[in-house]
């Protein structure tokens, strides 16, 4: 009776993990989407609207993603209401936010690293040099989904098999 | 204004250096930040400088020169790190940051086939101009400026730096609001360069009024039309005509029965009526008073107001 106790949860602990690296796998694609969306409306703010940087913040904390949208609002209130400089408010925010994110580093450093991006005198440069970063994450969001199907079941493969091989060893 | 907003000017990096500047703020005119040179400030109409320290002294060789590095970065600071959202103002040479404070920026202009400043490199040289909110700065005018209940046309003549934007912004406030001349008017202002109302996201940073509806960042001959199309004032405002264009709008304006009050550059009535788009405009009566200000030595002052025949209606 214990042993098939134990058997269950060893089996429901692997498939558990498994599920939790493809949970991993989809945030980080969601994370993906998302920085690609707000790049793109940075870009059309940019080009279209001549909106600042703050101003795009704010506009920014309008966004459907609850965690991003309180990163934008304190870049916002620290940059315009209390005068700080954007470059390092944005970093500071993003990299505090990434960490335990899945998200990979060269993402993390792309996004968090924008305002080096800045400084263009004319509107569509400045737009076309965001576009870049966006094309980045737009490049970074297909692969990972394309490989997300197959990974997706090679992980629940190998956890269940991982679950398998731990209980007939454990036996 | 306060001190936090001088500092806010700044990057957070050397707000130090400015504290003692900054606690001026209620007396301060101009921060002229050159590279290379001593940091120069005008404080109630006196030439100081600011030294490695942040102190302010009188003696230049005690001062802190400029570097050009810094300088770039202030720049950026002041268009919030977007440069491209400011790229027609800095082709004009100026940009306004909130609170309505204008910066002058030279440097090297950059020319089309047609010899027309398409933008300007190597901004070396910054007037940061600290605007002020007087509240009270018209009241001496007021009662001049209303005939039987009602506003008459004003304009207003006063060289660079001599409180006509101050001046204008109050004589909006008041008439806006109403005061004990007459009763509250819809007042639209064309603020092109930002400074009337200092908008900021739209919204007026300085009290303009209950009244007034603010046209920010719009030439002023196509606003002053537009607004009198879609907000049809009792009064319009612009700060610094200067053009041809702008007499056709403000005929226009006056034309639609709107009271127009207005500012241009100019040391006195005479000089003023020397501007070839300018005497047409006075002959043709178009405005009612003339006030001729004179900031000398720091004061509020009005120096002379003229009807609109030039006959003196007052004269210190």
């Amino acid at each position: 009776m214990f042993k098939a106790i134990g058997i269950i949860c060893i089996l429901i602990g692997c498939v558990g993990w498994g599920n939790m690296r493809i949970r991993q796998e989809r945030e980080r694609i969601r994370h993906l989407q998302t920085m690609q969306r707000i790049l793109e409306r940075i870009k059309t703010e940019i080009a279209y609207g001549k909106h600042t940087l703050p101003e795009i913040c704010l506009l920014l904390t309008e966004i459907n993603d609850t965690s991003y949208q309180n990163c934008f609002r304190r870049i916002y209130e620290a940059s315009v209401e209390g005068g700080s400089g954007l470059p390092a408010l944005w970093k500071t925010e993003f990299q505090a936010f990434f960490k335990g994110q899945p998200i990979r580093e060269e993402e993390r450093e792309v996004f968090a690293g924008l305002p080096d991006r800045l400084g263009f005198q004319e509107e569509t440069g400045q737009a076309e040099n965001i576009g870049q970063a966006e094309a980045f994450f737009s490049r970074r969001g297909r692969q990972a989904e394309e490989s997300c199907e197959n990974r997706t079941k090679m992980i629940r493969s190998v956890s269940i098999l991982t679950g398998l091989l731990l209980t007939i060893w454990l036996l | 204004m306060c001190e936090e907003e001088i500092l806010r000017l700044f990057p957070e990096r050397i707000r130090g250096r400015w504290q003692e500047v900054a606690a001026q703020a209620e007396k301060l005119q101009e921060i002229r930040l050159r590279a290379g040179t001593p940091l120069t400030i005008l404080v109630d109409g006196r030439e100081r400088f600011v030294d490695s320290g942040g102190r302010i002294v009188d003696r230049q060789e005690a001062a802190a020169r400029q570097e050009s590095a810094e300088l770039e970065e202030i720049l950026k600071h002041l268009c919030q790190y977007s440069i491209y959202a400011f790229a027609d103002e800095i082709r004009q040479g100026f940009l306004t940051v909130q609170g309505g404070h204008r910066v002058g920026l030279a440097g090297q202009a950059l020319l089309d086939s047609e010899n027309h400043i398409v933008n300007l490199k190597y901004i070396r040289y910054l007037n940061i101009r600290i605007a002020h909110q007087v509240k009270g700065a018209a009241d001496p005018l007021i009662p001049m400026l209303y005939e039987r209940g009602r506003v008459v046309s004003t304009l207003l003549i006063s060289p660079p730096g001599g409180g006509k934007t101050t001046m204008l912004r109050d004589i909006i406030r008041q008439i806006s609001n109403g005061t004990a001349y007459g009763r509250g008017i819809n007042v639209s202002v064309v603020d092109e360069r930002s400074e009337i109302a200092g908008s900021f996201l739209g919204i007026a940073q300085n009290d303009v009024g209950i009244r007034t509806d603010v046209l920010d960042g719009c030439p002023k001959a196509e606003g002053m039309m537009r607004l009198i199309r879609a907000m049809s004032p009792q009064a319009l405002a612009v700060d610094e005509l200067g053009g041809v264009e702008d007499m056709q709008a403000l005929r226009a304006a006056n034309g639609c029965g709107c009271r127009l009050l207005a500012t241009i550059h100019g040391g006195s009535l005479e000089e003023v009526t020397h501007k070839n788009y300018m005497r047409d405009v006075m002959e043709e009566g178009l405005f009612e008073r003339y006030v001729v200000l004179d900031r000398a030595a720091g004061a509020w002052g009005i120096e002379g107001v003229y009807d609109r025949e030039g006959k003196p209606c007052l004269r210190r």
